[in-house]
């Protein structure tokens, strides 16, 4: 039993098996624009007038493959802004620390245990203790600095 | 495919920014853009939309228009993707809904009324793809390749949707025949 419908002009006539003379007919009246016959031509200007008149709105605003970047590049610009100015951020905040650090190194350096030494060096030998006494002396001193 | 020598003039005009040119190369192939369209979404405003979106666009990558190719074919390519981005974007339609678009109010007096009731139903249960294919190929004698290009698909996928859809089809209208 054959599969193909019996439209009387159906395709199989011609070897193929696409749709019937009449199934593309009815088919392609689907597909038509649902407007009367009589007011064909004027959907079709209508339409026309229509799609220029988009044209003439956005045509020419936009004329290359770059143009698609527009919008990509507002975002970009926006996200490189914010990115700069949070890195600046942490610029300043790594600036602030590192002259804290040198400051405290400057006072640790100032207060050194060889600065402790030289001056302790006239007392030790001035009352002549004895070097046991005079190492513990700069160590006393030394820890109290830090 | 020879390109008619009318066509090619309105073609580099339009491209010299001639909107008069455009307007005729909207003319001669708006009616064709708007059959593909409708093949692909099925609901007429859809169509529209896309005829419209697809102008446009064709219109704003003239540049890149090869003259010596057809521009129907050309337009038709964009107009099919501005189609599918359509058919991507909106909600999905019932078949009733889809029946119901593939009925015209205005009915052709020859259209035998029954058939298209019942061809328009059986479209409607087809795969989407699958609908596009068998009107784009069976009724407005795009090739496999062509509908291929159109859909985004390979030509072979397109025959062989082609016969799954003539299948269905015929299994959805067995009851009509003799």
């Amino acid at each position: 039993m054959s599969e193909e419908l019996k439209f009387p002009d159906r395709a199989s006539k011609t070897g193929s098996d696409s749709l019937s003379e009449s199934e593309k007919v009815v088919v392609r009246a689907a597909y038509l624009p649902p407007i009367e016959a009589a007011s064909a031509d004027a959907y079709w200007a209508g339409l026309e007038r229509r799609i220029m008149s988009r044209v003439r709105a956005e045509g020419a605003v936009e004329s290359g493959w770059w143009a698609e970047l527009v919008p990509w590049a507002r975002i970009g610009l926006a996200a490189a802004g914010v990115m700069f100015a949070a890195a600046g951020l942490i610029n300043q905040q790594i600036v602030a620390a590192d002259k804290n650090i040198a400051s405290y190194e400057s006072v640790v350096d100032s207060a050194a245990p060889e600065a402790l030494l030289s001056s302790d060096e006239p007392f030790a030998s001035q009352y002549g203790s004895a070097e046991d006494d005079a190492t513990a002396v700069r160590f006393f001193l030394t820890s109290q600095g830090r | 495919m020879r390109i008619p020598d009318e066509e090619r003039a309105l073609a580099e005009a339009a491209r010299a920014g001639d909107q008069d040119a455009f307007a005729g190369l909207v003319r001669t192939h708006q009616r064709r853009a708007y059959l593909v369209a409708r093949a692909i979404v099925t609901v007429h405003e859809d169509a529209e939309d896309a005829v419209q979106e697809g102008f446009v666009r064709a219109y704003q990558a003239l540049d890149r228009f090869d003259s010596s190719q057809s521009f129907g074919a050309w337009v038709n390519r964009i107009v099919a993707n501005a189609a599918l981005d359509i058919a991507r974007r909106r909600k999905v339609r019932t078949t009733e809904q889809l029946s119901d678009a593939l009925q015209s109010p205005f009915r052709d007096p020859a259209v035998d009324a029954e058939l298209g009731r019942r061809l328009a139903q059986a479209l409607a249960k087809l795969p989407e793809r699958a609908r596009s294919v068998i009107v784009l190929h069976d009724v407005e004698g795009f090739t496999h390749a062509e509908i291929g290009e159109m859909l985004g698909i390979p030509g072979g996928t397109a025959r062989s949707d082609l016969h799954h859809a003539r299948q269905k089809l015929r299994g959805l209208l067995k009851d009509l025949r003799d």
